[in-house]
Protein backbone atom coordinates (compact mmCIF):
# COMPACT_ATOMS: atom_id res chain seq x y z
CA UNK A 1 0.00 0.00 0.00
CA UNK A 2 1.31 3.43 -0.92
CA UNK A 3 0.33 7.11 -0.86
CA UNK A 4 -2.64 8.54 1.03
CA UNK A 5 -4.16 5.09 1.32
CA UNK A 6 -1.14 3.91 3.33
CA UNK A 7 -1.24 7.01 5.52
CA UNK A 8 -4.94 6.51 6.24
CA UNK A 9 -4.49 2.82 6.99
CA UNK A 10 -1.79 3.57 9.58
CA UNK A 11 -3.71 6.48 11.16
CA UNK A 12 -0.85 8.64 9.92
CA UNK A 13 -2.76 11.92 9.81
CA UNK A 14 -3.99 11.67 13.38
CA UNK A 15 -0.57 10.51 14.61
CA UNK A 16 1.18 13.46 12.93
CA UNK A 17 -1.32 16.10 14.05
CA UNK A 18 -1.65 14.78 17.60
CA UNK A 19 2.12 14.31 17.91
CA UNK A 20 2.88 17.83 16.68
CA UNK A 21 0.26 19.34 19.00
CA UNK A 22 1.49 17.40 22.02
CA UNK A 23 5.14 18.31 21.56
CA UNK A 24 4.29 21.93 20.84
CA UNK A 25 1.95 22.33 23.80
CA UNK A 26 4.46 20.54 26.05
CA UNK A 27 7.24 22.95 25.17
CA UNK A 28 4.91 25.97 25.38
CA UNK A 29 3.94 24.96 28.93
CA UNK A 30 7.59 24.34 29.84
CA UNK A 31 8.66 27.71 28.43
CA UNK A 32 5.83 29.45 30.32
CA UNK A 33 6.76 27.75 33.58
CA UNK A 34 10.47 28.56 33.27
CA UNK A 35 9.65 32.17 32.42
CA UNK A 36 7.84 32.36 35.76
CA UNK A 37 10.59 30.78 37.87
CA UNK A 38 12.50 34.04 38.09
CA UNK A 39 9.37 36.01 39.03
CA UNK A 40 8.35 33.50 41.69
CA UNK A 41 11.84 33.49 43.19
CA UNK A 42 11.97 37.29 43.28
CA UNK A 43 8.51 37.41 44.83
CA UNK A 44 9.44 34.88 47.51
CA UNK A 45 12.70 36.67 48.22
CA UNK A 46 10.96 40.01 48.73
CA UNK A 47 8.17 38.47 50.74
CA UNK A 48 10.52 36.81 53.22
CA UNK A 49 13.09 39.59 53.38
CA UNK A 50 10.57 42.12 54.82
CA UNK A 51 10.21 39.87 57.87
CA UNK A 52 13.92 39.97 58.56
CA UNK A 53 14.73 42.32 61.49
CA UNK A 54 17.63 44.09 59.80
CA UNK A 55 16.02 44.30 56.42
CA UNK A 56 17.19 47.28 54.47
CA UNK A 57 15.93 48.29 51.08
CA UNK A 58 18.71 48.19 48.51
CA UNK A 59 20.10 51.60 47.75
CA UNK A 60 20.79 52.61 44.23
CA UNK A 61 24.25 53.99 44.90
CA UNK A 62 25.38 51.19 47.21
CA UNK A 63 28.77 49.78 46.25
CA UNK A 64 28.77 51.90 43.16
CA UNK A 65 32.25 52.50 41.95
CA UNK A 66 33.07 55.86 40.52
CA UNK A 67 35.70 54.62 38.17
CA UNK A 68 35.67 55.99 34.67
CA UNK A 69 35.25 52.77 32.81
CA UNK A 70 34.77 52.88 29.09
CA UNK A 71 31.92 50.51 28.21
CA UNK A 72 31.77 49.84 24.47
CA UNK A 73 28.50 49.44 22.56
CA UNK A 74 30.03 46.54 20.71
CA UNK A 75 33.32 44.72 21.01
CA UNK A 76 35.54 45.33 18.00
CA UNK A 77 36.69 42.30 16.05
CA UNK A 78 40.33 43.40 16.48
CA UNK A 79 41.45 41.43 19.54
CA UNK A 80 43.92 44.11 20.62
CA UNK A 81 41.11 46.67 20.71
CA UNK A 82 38.90 44.25 22.64
CA UNK A 83 41.76 43.69 25.10
CA UNK A 84 42.02 47.44 25.64
CA UNK A 85 38.42 47.55 26.85
CA UNK A 86 38.89 44.56 29.12
CA UNK A 87 42.18 45.57 30.71
CA UNK A 88 40.64 48.03 33.24
CA UNK A 89 38.40 45.23 34.48
CA UNK A 90 41.36 42.92 35.02
CA UNK A 91 43.20 45.56 37.01
CA UNK A 92 40.48 45.43 39.64
CA UNK A 93 40.83 41.67 40.14
CA UNK A 94 43.22 39.71 42.33
CA UNK A 95 45.91 37.97 40.28
CA UNK A 96 45.52 35.23 39.16
CA UNK A 97 41.77 35.38 38.73
CA UNK A 98 38.84 33.16 37.90
CA UNK A 99 37.22 33.61 34.46
CA UNK A 100 33.78 33.36 36.05
CA UNK A 101 34.59 36.46 38.11
CA UNK A 102 35.74 38.33 34.99
CA UNK A 103 32.55 37.27 33.22
CA UNK A 104 30.38 38.46 36.14
CA UNK A 105 32.08 41.84 36.32
CA UNK A 106 31.98 42.43 32.56
CA UNK A 107 28.30 41.54 32.53
CA UNK A 108 27.58 43.84 35.49
CA UNK A 109 29.32 46.68 33.70
CA UNK A 110 27.22 46.09 30.61
CA UNK A 111 29.91 44.79 28.26
CA UNK A 112 28.27 43.15 25.23
CA UNK A 113 28.72 39.39 24.73
CA UNK A 114 31.29 38.80 27.48
CA UNK A 115 31.24 35.00 26.95
CA UNK A 116 32.49 35.30 23.39
CA UNK A 117 34.99 38.07 24.03
CA UNK A 118 36.54 36.22 26.97
CA UNK A 119 36.73 33.12 24.81
CA UNK A 120 38.51 35.11 22.06
CA UNK A 121 40.92 36.60 24.61
CA UNK A 122 41.72 33.06 25.76
CA UNK A 123 42.30 31.86 22.22
CA UNK A 124 44.62 34.79 21.61
CA UNK A 125 46.53 33.86 24.80
CA UNK A 126 45.88 37.30 26.24
CA UNK A 127 44.23 35.46 29.09
CA UNK A 128 46.91 32.93 29.97
CA UNK A 129 46.26 29.86 32.15
CA UNK A 130 48.00 30.04 35.53
CA UNK A 131 46.98 26.58 36.75
CA UNK A 132 44.14 25.44 39.02
CA UNK A 133 41.63 26.91 36.60
CA UNK A 134 42.90 30.47 37.19
CA UNK A 135 44.16 32.95 34.61
CA UNK A 136 46.48 35.92 34.35
CA UNK A 137 46.59 38.86 31.95
CA UNK A 138 49.30 38.24 29.41
CA UNK A 139 50.17 41.86 28.66
CA UNK A 140 53.10 41.35 26.24
CA UNK A 141 51.01 38.94 24.17
CA UNK A 142 48.23 41.49 24.04
CA UNK A 143 50.65 44.09 22.76
CA UNK A 144 51.89 41.72 20.07
CA UNK A 145 48.39 41.31 18.75
CA UNK B 1 48.69 -27.85 0.25
CA UNK B 2 45.00 -28.55 0.90
CA UNK B 3 45.29 -26.85 4.27
CA UNK B 4 46.82 -23.79 2.63
CA UNK B 5 44.02 -23.62 0.08
CA UNK B 6 41.45 -24.02 2.83
CA UNK B 7 43.10 -21.22 4.77
CA UNK B 8 43.16 -18.96 1.71
CA UNK B 9 39.47 -19.57 1.02
CA UNK B 10 38.71 -18.42 4.57
CA UNK B 11 40.55 -15.13 4.24
CA UNK B 12 38.78 -11.84 3.77
CA UNK B 13 40.43 -11.41 0.36
CA UNK B 14 38.68 -14.51 -0.95
CA UNK B 15 35.33 -13.90 0.75
CA UNK B 16 35.01 -10.22 -0.22
CA UNK B 17 32.37 -9.17 -2.73
CA UNK B 18 31.32 -5.78 -4.16
CA UNK B 19 29.16 -4.96 -1.10
CA UNK B 20 32.14 -5.18 1.21
CA UNK B 21 34.13 -2.95 -1.11
CA UNK B 22 31.34 -0.34 -1.20
CA UNK B 23 30.95 -0.33 2.56
CA UNK B 24 34.70 -0.19 3.16
CA UNK B 25 34.79 2.85 0.88
CA UNK B 26 31.94 4.43 2.88
CA UNK B 27 33.83 3.72 6.10
CA UNK B 28 36.97 5.33 4.70
CA UNK B 29 34.97 8.40 3.63
CA UNK B 30 33.60 8.72 7.17
CA UNK B 31 37.06 8.41 8.69
CA UNK B 32 38.38 10.94 6.16
CA UNK B 33 35.58 13.44 6.84
CA UNK B 34 36.06 13.09 10.56
CA UNK B 35 39.84 13.26 10.53
CA UNK B 36 40.80 15.54 7.65
CA UNK B 37 37.70 17.76 7.40
CA UNK B 38 36.98 17.63 11.14
CA UNK B 39 33.24 17.09 10.50
CA UNK B 40 31.95 15.89 13.90
CA UNK B 41 35.12 13.81 14.48
CA UNK B 42 33.93 12.42 17.81
CA UNK B 43 31.08 10.71 15.98
CA UNK B 44 32.37 10.04 12.48
CA UNK B 45 35.70 8.53 13.51
CA UNK B 46 34.23 5.74 15.71
CA UNK B 47 31.37 5.12 13.25
CA UNK B 48 33.70 5.12 10.24
CA UNK B 49 36.14 2.74 11.88
CA UNK B 50 33.19 0.61 13.00
CA UNK B 51 32.11 0.35 9.35
CA UNK B 52 35.59 -0.85 8.45
CA UNK B 53 35.54 -3.47 11.22
CA UNK B 54 31.99 -4.58 10.45
CA UNK B 55 32.69 -5.06 6.77
CA UNK B 56 35.77 -7.21 6.95
CA UNK B 57 34.55 -10.44 5.29
CA UNK B 58 34.70 -13.40 7.64
CA UNK B 59 33.80 -17.02 7.82
CA UNK B 60 30.22 -17.21 9.16
CA UNK B 61 29.61 -19.37 12.22
CA UNK B 62 32.77 -18.52 14.17
CA UNK B 63 30.94 -16.02 16.39
CA UNK B 64 32.76 -13.05 14.91
CA UNK B 65 30.10 -10.82 13.35
CA UNK B 66 27.96 -8.34 15.19
CA UNK B 67 24.80 -10.29 14.35
CA UNK B 68 26.20 -13.64 15.52
CA UNK B 69 25.26 -14.62 19.07
CA UNK B 70 28.11 -14.74 21.59
CA UNK B 71 30.47 -12.60 19.53
CA UNK B 72 32.24 -9.75 21.32
CA UNK B 73 30.72 -7.20 18.96
CA UNK B 74 27.28 -8.68 19.60
CA UNK B 75 27.69 -8.09 23.33
CA UNK B 76 28.88 -4.54 22.79
CA UNK B 77 25.94 -4.00 20.43
CA UNK B 78 23.60 -5.00 23.24
CA UNK B 79 23.88 -1.43 24.60
CA UNK B 80 22.47 -0.15 21.31
CA UNK B 81 19.64 -2.63 20.88
CA UNK B 82 18.43 -2.10 24.44
CA UNK B 83 18.72 1.69 24.23
CA UNK B 84 21.28 1.83 27.07
CA UNK B 85 23.97 3.81 25.25
CA UNK B 86 21.63 6.64 24.15
CA UNK B 87 20.41 6.95 27.71
CA UNK B 88 23.99 7.19 29.01
CA UNK B 89 24.90 9.71 26.30
CA UNK B 90 21.97 11.84 27.42
CA UNK B 91 23.26 11.76 31.00
CA UNK B 92 26.55 13.22 29.80
CA UNK B 93 24.80 15.72 27.53
CA UNK B 94 22.74 16.96 30.47
CA UNK B 95 25.90 17.39 32.53
CA UNK B 96 27.40 19.45 29.68
CA UNK B 97 24.44 21.65 28.85
CA UNK B 98 24.10 25.16 30.18
CA UNK B 99 20.47 26.21 30.09
CA UNK B 100 21.17 29.82 31.14
CA UNK B 101 20.40 31.28 27.73
CA UNK B 102 17.16 29.31 27.49
CA UNK B 103 16.13 30.40 30.99
CA UNK B 104 16.96 33.99 30.12
CA UNK B 105 14.74 33.90 27.03
CA UNK B 106 12.21 31.05 27.33
CA UNK B 107 10.30 31.99 24.20
CA UNK B 108 13.21 30.65 22.14
CA UNK B 109 11.99 27.23 23.24
CA UNK B 110 9.16 27.59 20.73
CA UNK B 111 11.71 27.45 17.91
CA UNK B 112 12.89 24.12 19.28
CA UNK B 113 9.29 22.94 19.16
CA UNK B 114 8.71 24.24 15.64
CA UNK B 115 11.78 22.46 14.29
CA UNK B 116 10.25 19.13 15.31
CA UNK B 117 7.64 19.49 12.58
CA UNK B 118 10.10 17.87 10.19
CA UNK B 119 9.65 14.65 12.14
CA UNK B 120 5.90 14.49 11.60
CA UNK B 121 6.09 15.50 7.95
CA UNK B 122 8.61 12.71 7.35
CA UNK B 123 6.40 10.27 9.22
CA UNK B 124 3.68 10.92 6.65
CA UNK B 125 6.14 10.74 3.74
CA UNK B 126 7.58 7.43 4.91
CA UNK B 127 4.12 5.95 5.36
CA UNK B 128 3.20 7.14 1.87
CA UNK B 129 6.29 5.42 0.46
CA UNK B 130 5.15 2.10 1.87
CA UNK B 131 7.17 1.81 5.05
CA UNK B 132 5.44 0.10 7.97
CA UNK B 133 4.28 2.49 10.74
CA UNK B 134 7.06 1.50 13.16
CA UNK B 135 9.68 1.84 10.42
CA UNK B 136 8.21 5.18 9.36
CA UNK B 137 8.44 6.52 12.92
CA UNK B 138 12.07 5.39 13.19
CA UNK B 139 12.92 7.14 9.94
CA UNK B 140 10.95 10.27 10.88
CA UNK B 141 12.93 10.79 14.07
CA UNK B 142 16.02 11.48 11.93
CA UNK B 143 14.40 14.92 11.45
CA UNK B 144 15.15 15.60 15.09
CA UNK B 145 18.84 15.56 14.09
CA UNK B 146 19.67 13.76 17.28
CA UNK B 147 21.72 10.57 16.85
CA UNK B 148 21.12 8.99 20.27
CA UNK B 149 17.37 9.72 20.12
CA UNK B 150 17.14 8.19 16.63
CA UNK B 151 18.99 5.08 17.78
CA UNK B 152 16.88 4.80 20.90
CA UNK B 153 13.55 4.96 19.08
CA UNK B 154 14.70 2.69 16.26
CA UNK B 155 15.96 0.12 18.80
CA UNK B 156 12.50 0.09 20.31
CA UNK B 157 10.39 0.15 17.15
CA UNK B 158 12.39 -1.21 14.21
CA UNK B 159 15.68 -2.74 15.41
CA UNK B 160 16.46 -4.07 11.93
CA UNK B 161 16.85 -0.46 10.73
CA UNK B 162 19.29 0.72 13.42
CA UNK B 163 22.26 0.71 11.04
CA UNK B 164 20.82 2.84 8.23
CA UNK B 165 18.90 5.16 10.59
CA UNK B 166 21.94 5.78 12.79
CA UNK B 167 24.25 6.30 9.84
CA UNK B 168 21.75 8.70 8.23
CA UNK B 169 21.20 10.64 11.47
CA UNK B 170 24.90 11.04 12.19
CA UNK B 171 25.76 11.77 8.57
CA UNK B 172 23.30 14.63 8.44
CA UNK B 173 24.54 15.92 11.79
CA UNK B 174 28.05 15.94 10.36
CA UNK B 175 26.84 17.57 7.15
CA UNK B 176 25.18 20.50 8.92
CA UNK B 177 27.68 22.99 7.42
CA UNK B 178 26.63 21.76 3.97
CA UNK B 179 22.87 21.30 4.42
CA UNK B 180 21.73 24.15 6.67
CA UNK B 181 23.33 27.37 5.33
CA UNK B 182 21.64 27.25 1.87
CA UNK B 183 18.24 26.73 3.53
CA UNK B 184 18.93 29.60 5.94
CA UNK B 185 19.88 31.94 3.11
CA UNK B 186 16.96 30.84 0.96
CA UNK B 187 14.36 31.51 3.63
CA UNK B 188 15.68 34.75 5.13
CA UNK B 189 16.37 38.21 3.77
CA UNK B 190 19.63 40.00 4.45
CA UNK B 191 17.75 42.45 6.67
CA UNK B 192 16.47 39.56 8.77
CA UNK B 193 19.91 38.01 9.06
CA UNK B 194 21.22 41.33 10.37
CA UNK B 195 18.83 41.43 13.33
CA UNK B 196 20.78 41.72 16.57
CA UNK B 197 19.41 39.92 19.58
CA UNK B 198 19.22 41.89 22.80
CA UNK B 199 21.58 40.99 25.63
CA UNK B 200 20.44 38.06 27.77
CA UNK B 201 19.62 38.74 31.40
CA UNK B 202 21.68 37.14 34.12
CA UNK B 203 20.23 33.85 35.33
CA UNK B 204 20.52 33.00 39.01
CA UNK B 205 21.94 29.73 40.25
CA UNK B 206 18.63 28.88 41.91
CA UNK B 207 16.82 29.13 38.58
CA UNK B 208 19.34 26.80 37.01
CA UNK B 209 18.89 24.30 39.85
CA UNK B 210 15.09 24.40 39.70
CA UNK B 211 14.93 24.00 35.89
CA UNK B 212 15.94 20.31 35.61
CA UNK B 213 13.47 19.38 38.34
CA UNK B 214 10.62 21.27 36.67
CA UNK B 215 11.72 20.01 33.25
CA UNK B 216 11.80 16.34 34.16
CA UNK B 217 8.38 16.52 35.82
CA UNK B 218 6.64 18.44 33.03
CA UNK B 219 8.19 16.58 30.10
CA UNK B 220 8.09 13.07 31.52
CA UNK B 221 4.52 13.46 32.77
CA UNK B 222 3.55 14.47 29.24
CA UNK B 223 5.44 11.68 27.49
CA UNK B 224 6.47 9.00 30.00
CA UNK B 225 8.09 7.00 27.21
CA UNK B 226 10.79 9.65 27.05
CA UNK B 227 11.92 8.92 30.63
CA UNK B 228 14.99 6.88 29.55
CA UNK B 229 16.27 9.91 27.63
CA UNK B 230 14.94 12.96 29.45
CA UNK B 231 15.22 11.42 32.90
CA UNK B 232 18.97 10.97 32.54
CA UNK B 233 19.32 14.25 30.63
CA UNK B 234 17.78 16.36 33.38
CA UNK B 235 19.52 14.30 36.06
CA UNK B 236 22.87 15.05 34.43
CA UNK B 237 21.98 18.72 34.31
CA UNK B 238 20.97 18.70 37.96
CA UNK B 239 24.33 17.16 38.87
CA UNK B 240 26.01 20.02 37.04
CA UNK B 241 23.96 22.77 38.58
CA UNK B 242 23.40 21.61 42.15
CA UNK B 243 27.02 22.38 43.02
CA UNK B 244 27.41 19.56 45.53
CA UNK B 245 28.06 16.70 43.12
CA UNK B 246 30.65 18.29 40.87
CA UNK B 247 32.74 15.10 40.84
CA UNK B 248 29.80 13.10 39.49
CA UNK B 249 28.96 15.79 36.96
CA UNK B 250 32.58 15.87 35.83
CA UNK B 251 32.61 12.08 35.35
CA UNK B 252 29.29 12.16 33.49
CA UNK B 253 30.44 14.79 31.03
CA UNK B 254 33.84 13.23 30.39
CA UNK B 255 34.51 9.54 31.06
CA UNK B 256 30.93 8.27 30.93
CA UNK B 257 29.76 10.05 27.78
CA UNK B 258 33.05 9.34 26.04
CA UNK B 259 32.88 5.62 26.82
CA UNK B 260 29.27 5.40 25.66
CA UNK B 261 30.05 7.38 22.50
CA UNK B 262 32.97 5.11 21.62
CA UNK B 263 30.93 1.91 21.95
CA UNK B 264 27.84 3.45 20.39
CA UNK B 265 29.74 4.74 17.35
CA UNK B 266 31.86 1.63 16.90
CA UNK B 267 29.00 -0.86 17.13
CA UNK B 268 26.58 1.21 15.05
CA UNK B 269 29.29 1.40 12.40
CA UNK B 270 29.94 -2.33 12.65
CA UNK B 271 26.22 -3.03 12.28
CA UNK B 272 26.33 -1.79 8.69
CA UNK B 273 27.42 -5.10 7.19
CA UNK B 274 27.09 -4.88 3.44
CA UNK B 275 24.62 -7.75 3.12
CA UNK B 276 22.30 -6.20 5.73
CA UNK B 277 22.88 -2.54 4.95
CA UNK B 278 22.96 -2.25 1.17
CA UNK B 279 19.25 -2.56 0.45
CA UNK B 280 16.75 -0.29 -1.35
CA UNK B 281 15.27 0.48 2.07
CA UNK B 282 18.54 2.06 3.19
CA UNK B 283 18.50 4.33 0.13
CA UNK B 284 14.93 5.34 0.98
CA UNK B 285 15.94 6.04 4.57
CA UNK B 286 18.81 8.26 3.44
CA UNK B 287 16.56 10.27 1.11
CA UNK B 288 13.81 10.64 3.70
CA UNK B 289 16.39 11.56 6.34
CA UNK B 290 17.68 14.41 4.19
CA UNK B 291 14.11 15.63 3.63
CA UNK B 292 13.35 15.37 7.36
CA UNK B 293 16.43 17.35 8.30
CA UNK B 294 15.79 20.06 5.70
CA UNK B 295 12.14 20.44 6.67
CA UNK B 296 13.06 20.63 10.36
CA UNK B 297 15.50 23.45 9.58
CA UNK B 298 12.99 25.25 7.39
CA UNK B 299 10.10 24.95 9.84
CA UNK B 300 12.21 26.47 12.62
CA UNK B 301 13.13 29.44 10.43
CA UNK B 302 9.59 29.97 9.16
CA UNK B 303 8.19 29.81 12.68
CA UNK B 304 10.69 32.46 13.82
CA UNK B 305 9.47 34.70 10.98
CA UNK B 306 5.86 34.14 12.05
CA UNK B 307 6.78 34.98 15.67
CA UNK B 308 8.33 38.23 14.45
CA UNK B 309 4.93 39.32 13.14
CA UNK B 310 3.59 39.39 16.68
CA UNK B 311 6.45 40.42 18.94
CA UNK B 312 8.20 43.75 19.47
CA UNK B 313 11.65 42.44 20.34
CA UNK B 314 12.39 40.78 16.99
CA UNK B 315 14.12 37.42 16.79
CA UNK B 316 16.78 36.73 14.18
CA UNK B 317 15.04 34.02 12.08
CA UNK B 318 18.35 32.20 11.59
CA UNK B 319 17.90 30.99 15.15
CA UNK B 320 15.04 28.79 13.97
CA UNK B 321 17.58 26.58 12.20
CA UNK B 322 19.17 25.83 15.57
CA UNK B 323 15.88 24.36 16.76
CA UNK B 324 17.01 20.98 15.46
CA UNK B 325 18.82 19.24 18.25
CA UNK B 326 22.22 18.76 16.64
CA UNK B 327 24.22 20.22 19.53
CA UNK B 328 26.29 22.31 19.08
CA UNK B 329 26.75 22.02 15.29
CA UNK B 330 23.59 23.80 14.22
CA UNK B 331 24.05 26.59 16.81
CA UNK B 332 27.59 27.11 15.54
CA UNK B 333 26.35 27.24 11.95
CA UNK B 334 23.67 29.82 12.79
CA UNK B 335 26.31 31.93 14.50
CA UNK B 336 28.64 31.69 11.51
CA UNK B 337 25.95 32.59 8.98
CA UNK B 338 24.97 35.56 11.15
CA UNK B 339 28.58 36.66 11.43
CA UNK B 340 29.08 36.45 7.69
CA UNK B 341 26.49 39.19 7.29
CA UNK B 342 27.66 41.22 10.27
CA UNK B 343 30.79 40.30 12.23
CA UNK B 344 29.48 42.11 15.31
CA UNK B 345 26.35 39.94 15.47
CA UNK B 346 26.77 37.27 18.16
CA UNK B 347 24.03 34.69 17.91
CA UNK B 348 25.78 31.73 19.51
CA UNK B 349 24.28 31.89 23.00
CA UNK B 350 20.78 32.50 21.63
CA UNK B 351 21.20 29.64 19.17
CA UNK B 352 22.31 27.36 22.01
CA UNK B 353 18.99 28.11 23.72
CA UNK B 354 17.10 26.85 20.65
CA UNK B 355 19.48 23.92 20.34
CA UNK B 356 18.97 22.72 23.89
CA UNK B 357 15.20 23.05 23.57
CA UNK B 358 15.50 21.03 20.34
CA UNK B 359 17.12 18.21 22.34
CA UNK B 360 14.18 18.22 24.74
CA UNK B 361 11.69 18.48 21.87
CA UNK B 362 13.09 15.57 19.88
CA UNK B 363 13.23 13.35 22.97
CA UNK B 364 9.56 14.16 23.67
CA UNK B 365 8.74 13.34 20.03
CA UNK B 366 10.50 9.99 20.40
CA UNK B 367 8.46 9.28 23.52
CA UNK B 368 5.23 10.26 21.78
CA UNK B 369 5.93 8.12 18.70
CA UNK B 370 6.92 5.17 20.86
CA UNK B 371 3.70 5.41 22.88
CA UNK B 372 1.60 5.75 19.70
CA UNK B 373 3.11 2.59 18.23
CA UNK B 374 3.52 0.40 21.30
Amino acid sequence: MYGFEAIDAANGWSMAVAGALIVFSGLVVLSFVISQINKVLTFLENRFSIFKPNHKAPQANENETEETLEVPHYIPSNIKEAARYYYPLIEGLDQPFDLTRLYEISQQKGFPHPHITISHLRQACILAPAGDGLFTWNQPQSEKN
Amino acid sequence: MEMLIQFLTNTGYYLADYRHVIMLAVGMIFVYLGTAKKYEPLLLVPIGFGILIGNVPFFKGFGLGIYEPNSVLHYLYFGVTTGCYPSIVFLGLGAMTDFSSLLARPKLMLLGAAAQMGIFFTLLSALALGFLPKEAASIAIIGGADGPTSIFLTAKLAPHLIGPVAIAAYSYMALIPVIQPPIMRLLTTRKERLIHMSELREVSKRERIIFPVVGVILCCFLAPASIPLLGTFFFGNFLKECGVAERLAQTARTAIIDTATIFLGLTVGASTQGDVFLTPKSVGIFCLGAIAFSIATASGIIFAKIMNLFIKDKINPLLGAAGVSAVPGSAREVHLVGQKEDPTNYLLMHAMACNSSGVIGSAICAGILWSFLL
